[in-house]
């Protein structure tokens, strides 16, 4: 039974086996290929029009909210993993502690997507 | 570099690529000798007994050298991606009454994929002058490289996986959640409208599946009490835990549709909208590693851990081997996240996130806490 860092390192190794083989894809054909720079291959694609205006913009990001919500019901299930291996050493006044916690979480929940639907703008 | 222009500077090319794979084969086959060659020697007498070659050969099947590069590991599931990148034209070709490729290859198109990467192979790579370089190309490299680092945990047997961890489940999540950091790295690099269009939805989509994807999994966590994906695989021997939670593993199939922007989800890479979402400026071979490679990895690794939780495994009837039954298993999972496409048609971005939201999350909650209920009242595997 190993230890959990040569687990680790097992994984790290496994990516970097990946990356070491992918890289191989990018030289050759940078060897191989024909190269015929021209501007019009050069700039970004717009639909066969001039481009116009920079490429980043500054968009209006109405969805945030739901990014918001990400980070905290995931710091919510990062909860409910470490509830979920250990039922039986917590038992019933735990699963109850749990539930009381998924409840109250579930109340901002509601209150964003009520507006999500009134508002209709995310 | 020069331009190419005439046969002879074209075949000149192809010898110095000759001389390049030579030499760094050279290199890869001594790193291997170094590393796994002092506790297993080739000897001369090999050629003369047999026996001792195969012994030889068993031995570095168990090493971890083998199981990374071969078989639960890198070669297995590129030709895996391969194997799906075709099986997926042609399925989506008899669902539209089409035929597929046909012509790679003298039975209904096998060679496809290898004419595939042939083409990519020669393809010219270009680069706008107005994108990040290092990103732009760092990019599709991080996400293959991601993409396989999710594949060391998924046990194809209990004899053939590369890292037995005790948090495997946790290690999958982890992985994954570099995904929308790499998809938004590709679409700011490329200084363009349609990809930061393209990378914000997908970044968007790829997070908020995420929360369904994890309380989906943890049903079966509950079920076995341990997050080794050995120790659940072998808790269902008696019954698998689709039967035993099936919402969560009809969420867990959709949020995986989503996960890999496929169709209904496809809206980062739409076509008759975004042109090719965070992907437009890539071209060549670059666009051959994300989309070709790294997306089907991630089908690879979606499709097994689906198998791996829900279907139960490798667990079998005896005839066949453990081994068959995974891949046979994974298979036809794969082919179900690959038939909607042929037949839905795509959410639109804010109905996308408020689904997530508001279906998939309270229906992955509540399976899950009417699992813990099930174990905590005295369900026993």
């Amino acid at each position: 039974m190993r230890g959990m860092a040569s687990d680790l390192l097992l994984i790290l190794l496994t990516a970097g086996f990946a990356f070491a083989a992918s890289v191989p894809f990018l030289i050759i054909p940078i060897l191989i290929a024909p190269k015929n720079p021209n501007k019009p291959k050069e700039t970004q694609y717009e639909c066969g029009q001039v481009p116009s205006g920079g490429g980043k913009f500054s968009l209006m990001m109405q969805y945030y909210a739901y990014l918001l919500m990400f980070v905290a019901f995931d710091v919510m299930s990062m909860f409910l993993f470490a509830w979920g291996i250990s039922l039986y050493t917590v038992g019933l006044s735990g699963f109850l502690a749990v539930i009381l916690f998924i409840g109250i979480l579930l109340i901002p929940l509601g209150f964003t997507l009520y507006h999500a639907a009134r508002r209709e703008l995310w | 570099m020069p331009i190419i222009r005439t046969l002879t500077s074209f075949l000149i090319r192809i010898v110095a690529l000759i001389i390049v794979i030579l030499v760094l084969g050279l290199i890869a086959i001594l790193a291997a000798y170094y590393f796994i060659g002092p506790s297993f020697p080739l000897t001369p007498s090999m050629l003369i007994n047999p026996q001792e070659a195969i012994a030889f050969t068993f031995a570095l099947m168990d090493t971890d050298f083998f199981r990374i590069v071969v078989f639960p590991g890198f070669t297995f599931v590129a030709l895996y991606a391969a194997i799906a990148g075709l099986w997926e034209r042609k399925l989506l070709a008899k669902i539209q009454l089409r035929v597929g490729p046909l012509y790679a290859g003298k039975f209904e198109g096998i060679l496809q994929p290898i004419a595939d990467v042939l083409k990519l192979l020669f393809k010219e790579l270009v680069i706008p002058r107005v994108v990040d370089r290092f990103f732009f190309i760092a990019a599709p490299l991080l996400t293959v490289t991601i993409a396989t680092a999710a594949i060391a945990v998924i046990p194809v047997t209990e004899r053939w996986v590369i890292a037995r961890s005790d948090v495997g489940v946790l290690v999958i999540f982890a992985v994954l959640g570099f995904f929308p950091i790499t998809a938004l790295m590709a679409a700011w690099s490329s200084n363009s409208r349609y990809p930061m269009l393209g990378g914000l939805r997908a970044l968007h989509q790829m997070v908020a599946y995420e929360i369904p994807l994890i309380l989906s999994v943890l049903a079966p966590v509950v079920f076995a009490g341990s997050l080794n994906l050995i120790d659940i695989v072998e808790k269902q021997s008696s019954i698998w835990f689709a039967l035993l939670a099936p919402i969560s593993a009809l969420t867990f199939y959709i949020c995986s549709l989503a996960e890999l922007e496929r169709i209904p989800f496809d809206l980062p890479e739409a076509e008759p909208e975004l042109v090719s979402g965070w992907l437009t400026e890539y071209g060549g071979m670059n666009f051959g590693l994300i989309l070709g490679i790294a997306v089907y990895i991630k089908l690879y690794v979606l499709s097994a851990l689906f198998t791996t939780l829900f279907l139960g495994g490798w667990l079998g009837p005896q005839p066949l081997p453990p081994e068959f039954w995974f891949i046979f298993k994974t298979f036809i999972v794969t082919t179900f996240l690959l038939i909607p496409r042929g037949v839905f048609p795509r959410l639109r971005i804010d109905l996308l996130l408020r689904q997530s939201w508001a279906v998939y999350f309270i229906l992955a909650l509540i399976n899950l806490v009417v699992a813990a209920a099930a174990v905590l009242g005295g369900f026993k595997l």
